[in-house]
């Protein structure tokens, strides 16, 4: 079975992403098409903005991820953060994104919530609070998304070390809680999540589905304007979008390189803070207000929920009214046939991906057990989607798929979509299976169950909750997913996330927001089956695993 | 204003600019008898037709949704709306197919377009027909009266697109801020001025933005003739007046030039929620459907230069390659009746105007007509020709170049 | 020198009345090792963490802790100076050997004064020029005087062990053991250690005393 898995391994994952990357530096290899790029006007800014946006928001989510499980470890409420953090990493990006607008903007929910009372203002002031040129908006978004998934990942790793005890034997050498995490059991986890961060990196670096209600317009992050390029269908963009997307490759590339020496320099500066021997306890107590800043992301993602459902009830959402003066579902009655469409193309396509995605990855985990080298290697396979901006081999990938006619069909959207799902249910399930007791399978051996058997018997319901919540994470996955929906499916597959960004993209934030409203709870409900599914399965016993 | 007094005068209005010489003899209303219409209705029966139009307005895809259903209730003929953004992006879809030499199974059956979209077809032949005769309904259009619907951007029409509703360039403004609303453009600027942060236009390349432009261009040259001919070296020279319009307005517009909205739906959000006190469109009844569908405040009018207003008709038209042309006929067909105008010029769906001349139309469909809500007070400003299309890919290029990174 | 003194302290459950072991009142001498023994569950680490100050959530204690006439209940571990060794050494892989005794030090002044008194205190244990070194990269006896060296450096008053040699073979124990009694008594540190070694309790040289669970099973 061992082949065959590993058989399958590469062709689902690994053949769509070479070829994808292949394809792109070919088609790239245009002058012409390089020499129009160069000119786009501002294409420096283009550039400088996606990587100056990435960094800073890539650096201060790993901060508040870090801060956040650091004061979960010290109020040993680890567990109960990560129940937390599950529906904000269920989120998709561009739902958030829009909701951010309409929090954020001059009409949007704060200063509603502020005026007149506090402000005075009876109209909305004229100010760029959102697609402001430093992309700032944009930062505060992808932050507000990145760092649950960091804090995950964080905690991940944080299982994998005696923590407390390394927290105690720290406090005890006479060092405060706040420098006995940061010099002790941070280089620590952060050691361990570095790929998980790298693709935080680079999807900050070169995202689209963020950058384009948030970010600066004119002009845009590379990614929009490569994805502007793409869209517009002319010929002409075409080869130029090829060698846009090589260039958000390099850009990447050399962000990665730069925190590379960036991350370097930390680790030097982390040293001389721990031999320096200085234990100001004093110090650390102005830094408890830091505590607060771990809200934010939560704040926000809540707000922009709360703003999205506002909106889209809202026909005419005239400032400073908070609810529209006539409330109506109508509008959103309206939209029911096209809404209804997306929503079912996107529902139809999570449930079977996923199911796709936790069937294989079942697949690999049994026949692999015992190898660990393969799984590592398969581990990192996986996760190469998410390693490299989405433009760079989306678009080679789609050329292959318009030449053996590929594209355009529900099995294209299905496999790419498959595709991105692998790394997340591969994380929960390999790490799940991993935990299970070999000796318990090898028990129900011993007592005459066969392989097959034996599996159904013991390893299935033993790892049916993480099984439920991967399958909910891949759910989420699915009906996020932009990009890898538009260009497979030639422009023809309508989902939420599909109907959402061209709703966005040209300005209409109310159908935005109805569409981005579907994308948002539709994980949010898959999420919340799964939990209550998994709780009431095996719910009298305690000795199985969460 | 009562709506019965507007309601009288909209329609008094529409007549009026409309008006042309009653076409003698064919008192022809929307049900056609001609054998050939009989034949293609019969080969388009049980068939599909892909429309691609524009879909960035949801009330006009709405209108097309309920066409859709109309049309395979009464024709069996399955509409598909594929849904583009801007529709030179099936320009190049046909373009592309036949340099790939897709020359019968074209992926679009019926394209709704105008101006330098249609030019890009027609120059390359790659349209269908002549097929304008071929549909009954096309009789009812008000051709002397509107000469737009013949003559697409100075390019005469020749029976390859079926003119399917007018279009003049409106500005909407919020009365309760606008209290005497500037009819010209330095008034305008004036105007903008004194109240910075409320007036903006959509962003080119977005074609509302570009007629924006092209419509300053037109009341602000000291000859406008120059612009119904090919733009040419004197661009520069010509276009001068423009830029420094721009220029001179820019500070003071909404986010300072920094930030333009997208389109003209977008820009009409804006107007919702009272980011700012105008919009445009090019449909003179968009305010009242907006105000009708809760989407405007009703204190909304429409309003344009009294120098004259960009003023077009916007066009059905068939690829050559078209997989299905007798399904399209027949879709074109049932768009031009009156009842799918009327639906489609009635403010609380569309608002779209007519391009039917309604004193050729039959008793009944006639008051099918008489019974829409009004227009707005839009005021006697004159016609502007429309530029020769070659005018706004240079007007972009141009305005990219200066405002297009801040 | 100080002496350290427990008054009743004992351990529970939150909020239920059943101790985990009966009250201990007793006093530990400087440069004595009082041996704590008793069987698995009876809460002997549950002892140690709450004289750290450091016991988990579900736990709570009562009774009175003192350094001599130093109420340590309701200080943070940090500012309580006893220092904690566990069974694994718990050296932090990111840093050198030196880099790990710098951070346990309390001595004050200029770096290459710093590095100066770590050496020496290096070679006094016998590891002379391993300041540079992984600590992933010593043996298993190496790495627990390493450990032990940080403690001390960080001059604490007293020593709390949690089974601190369990993980090390016959020989390199009882090593490893001597050192560590010396170094108690050399500095008069009050020290308990937790094990259930009675080879240890022999080597310590003091008091025992046993655990006895008061929770049934």
């Amino acid at each position: 079975m061992k082949p065959v898995a590993l058989a399958l391994v590469f062709a689902f994952a690994g053949i769509p992403v070479l070829a994808g990357v292949g394809v792109t530096l070919v088609e790239a290899a245009n002058p012409v098409a390089w020499k129009a790029l160069l000119q786009y006007p501002g294409i420096g800014r283009t550039v400088a903005v996606s990587a100056w946006t990435g960094c800073v928001a890539t650096i201060v989510a790993l901060g508040l991820a870090h801060l956040t499980v650091g004061l979960a470890a010290a109020a040993a409420r680890a567990e109960r953060l990560r129940t937390l953090i599950l529906p904000l990493i269920a989120l998709p990006h561009l739902a958030l994104a829009i909701g951010l607008v309409l929090v954020l903007s001059p009409s949007g929910l704060i200063l509603r919530l502020l005026s007149p009372w506090a402000t005075g203002f009876h109209l909305p002031p004229d100010w760029q609070t959102v697609q402001d040129p430093w992309g700032l908006s944009l930062i505060l978004g992808l932050i507000v998304k990145e760092t649950p998934f960091l804090v995950l990942m964080l905690l991940g790793a944080r299982a994998q070390f005696p923590v407390d005890r390394l927290m105690l034997q720290s406090r005890s050498l006479g060092y405060g809680p706040m420098k006995a995490w940061w010099v002790s059991v941070a280089p620590l986890l952060q050691r361990r999540i570095r790929l998980p961060l790298t693709a935080v990196f680079v999807f900050a670096v070169t995202n689209v589905e963020m950058a384009i209600p948030l970010g600066p317009a004119m002009p845009p992050p590379l990614g929009v304007v490569v994805w502007q390029w793409f869209t517009a269908s002319r010929l002409e963009l075409r080869a130029q979008a090829f060698a846009g997307s090589v260039l958000l490759l390099v850009v990447a590339l050399g962000a990665l390189a730069a925190a590379w020496g960036g991350t370097c320099l930390a680790r030097l500066v982390l040293r001389a803070y721990a031999e320096s021997g200085h234990r100001e306890l004093r110090a650390e107590r102005p830094f408890r207000v830091l505590a607060l800043l771990v809200g934010v992301p939560f704040t926000f993602a809540i707000s922009a929920m709360a703003a999205l459902a506002l909106r889209a009830v809202s026909a005419m959402w005239r400032f400073p009214a908070l609810v529209g003066d006539h409330l109506e579902l109508r509008l959103v009655a309206q939209l029911a046939p096209s809404l209804k469409m997306a929503l079912g193309s996107t529902v139809t396509l999570a449930c079977s991906t996923a199911i796709a995605a936790i069937a294989l990855v079942t697949l690999i985990n049994e026949s692999l057990i015992d190898d660990v080298r393969w799984r590592t290697r398969i581990g990192v396979l996986l996760f190469a989607p998410l390693l490299l901006p989405q433009l760079a081999f989306l678009f080679g990938l789609q050329s292959l798929l318009v030449r053996l006619g590929l594209d355009g069909t529900w099995v294209a959207v299905g496999w790419e979509h498959t595709l991105f799902e692998l790394p997340y249910v591969w994380g929960l399930l390999a790490a799940a299976r991993k935990q299970l007791d070999s000796r318990l399978i090898l028990t129900a051996r011993t007592l005459g169950a066969g392989g097959l058997r034996s599996w159904r018997a013991v390893t299935l319901p033993l790892l049916l909750r993480p099984t439920l919540l991967a399958g909910a994470v891949a759910f989420g996955v699915s009906a996020a997913l932009y990009l890898p929906t538009l260009f497979a499916g030639g422009g023809r597959v309508m989902t939420v996330a599909t109907e959402a960004t061209s709703a966005a993209s040209s300005g209409n934030l109310r159908l935005a927001a109805a569409y981005g409203a579907a994308q948002a709870f539709a994980p949010l409900i898959a999420l919340l089956f799964a939990t209550l599914i998994g709780r009431a399965a095996f719910s009298g016993r305690q000795g199985v695993p969460r | 204003m009562s709506v019965g007094l507007a309601l009288r005068s909209g329609v008094a209005i529409l007549v009026f600019i409309f008006q042309g010489a009653i076409a003698p003899g064919h008192a022809q209303s929307s049900s056609p008898a001609s054998p050939e219409i009989v034949e293609i209705e019969r080969r388009g029966r049980g068939t599909t037709v892909y429309f691609n139009a524009w879909a960035g307005d949801e009330a006009i895809n709405r209108y097309i949704a309920w066409a859709a259903r109309e049309i395979n209730r009464r024709y069996g003929v399955t509409l598909v709306h594929v849904k583009v953004a801007d529709i030179a992006e099936a320009v190049t879809r046909i373009l592309a197919e036949r340099a790939a030499g897709r020359l019968s199974e074209g992926s679009v059956d019926l394209l709704w377009l105008n101006g330098e979209n249609f030019a890009a077809l027609r120059n390359a032949n790659l349209l269908y027909g002549p097929w304008v005769d071929r549909v009954p309904n096309a009789r009812l259009i008000d051709t002397l009266g509107n000469p737009t619907t013949i003559r697409d951007f100075t390019l005469p029409t020749d029976g390859y697109e079926l003119a399917w509703g007018s279009a003049r360039f409106t500005l909407f403004y919020d009365s309760a801020a606008v209290l005497d609303p500037p009819r010209d453009p330095k008034s305008l600027l004036a105007w903008i001025w004194a109240h910075p942060g409320r007036f903006t236009y959509p962003r080119p390349p977005n074609f509302l933005g570009t007629s924006f432009i092209e419509q300053l261009l037109l009341l602000l040259v000291p000859d406008p003739g120059r612009v119904q001919h090919p733009v040419g070296s004197d661009f520069a020279a010509v276009t001068r007046p423009l830029w420094a319009w721009l220029d001179a307005a820019q500070p003071a517009m909404w986010r300072r030039g920094r930030l333009f909205p997208p389109s003209g739906p977008a820009q009409r959000e804006l107007l919702g929620v009272g980011e700012l006190d105008w919009t445009m469109a090019f449909n003179p009844l968009e305010g009242s459907r907006a105000i009708a569908q809760h989407e405007l405040p009703d204190t909304v009018r429409g309003t344009s230069f009294s120098g004259g207003a960009l003023a077009n008709s916007h066009f059905l038209a068939i690829p050559a390659n078209a997989r299905n042309p007798d399904g399209a006929m027949v879709v074109a067909n049932f768009l031009l009746s009156a009842e799918a105008q009327v639906r489609k010029a009635d403010v609380s769906v569309w608002g779209d105007p007519t391009v039917l001349d309604i004193t050729v139309l039959s008793e009944s469909d006639r008051r099918l007509f008489g019974e829409q809500s009004a227009a707005s007070d839009q005021g006697p400003g004159g016609v502007l020709s429309e530029p020769h299309p070659s005018w706004s890919a240079e007007l972009e290029r141009e305005w990219i170049a200066r405002y297009g990174v801040r | 020198m100080s002496r350290l003194i427990l008054e009743q302290v004992t351990v529970s459950l939150v909020r239920r009345p059943r101790l985990l072991f009966a009250p201990l009142t007793l006093t530990v001498e400087p440069g004595v090792v009082l041996s704590v023994l008793g069987v698995s569950g009876a809460g002997k680490s549950s002892l140690l963490a709450h004289l750290a100050g450091a016991l988990p959530p579900a736990l709570e204690a009562r009774g009175r802790v003192r350094m001599d006439g130093e109420v340590l209940d309701g200080q943070p571990p940090e500012q309580r100076r006893l220092g904690i060794l566990f069974q694994d050494d718990l050296l932090f892989p990111h840093l050198s050997v030196g880099g790990n005794l710098s951070f346990g030090s309390r001595l004050r002044g200029t770096r290459g004064a710093r590095r100066e008194a770590i050496a020496h205190s290096l070679e006094s244990i016998g590891l002379a020029g391993f300041e540079a070194r992984d600590p992933a990269t010593l043996s298993g006896g190496q790495r627990a005087r390493v450990a032990l060296l940080r403690v001390l450096l960080s001059e604490p008053r007293a020593l709390l062990m949690d089974e601190p040699f369990g993980q090390l073979d016959a020989v390199t124990r009882a090593q490893t053991r001597e050192r560590v009694f010396d170094e108690v008594r050399r500095r008069g540190l009050p020290t308990l250690l937790v094990t259930h070694d009675r080879e240890d309790v022999t080597a310590a040289g003091g008091p025992s005393l046993v655990l006895e669970s008061c929770l049934e099973g």
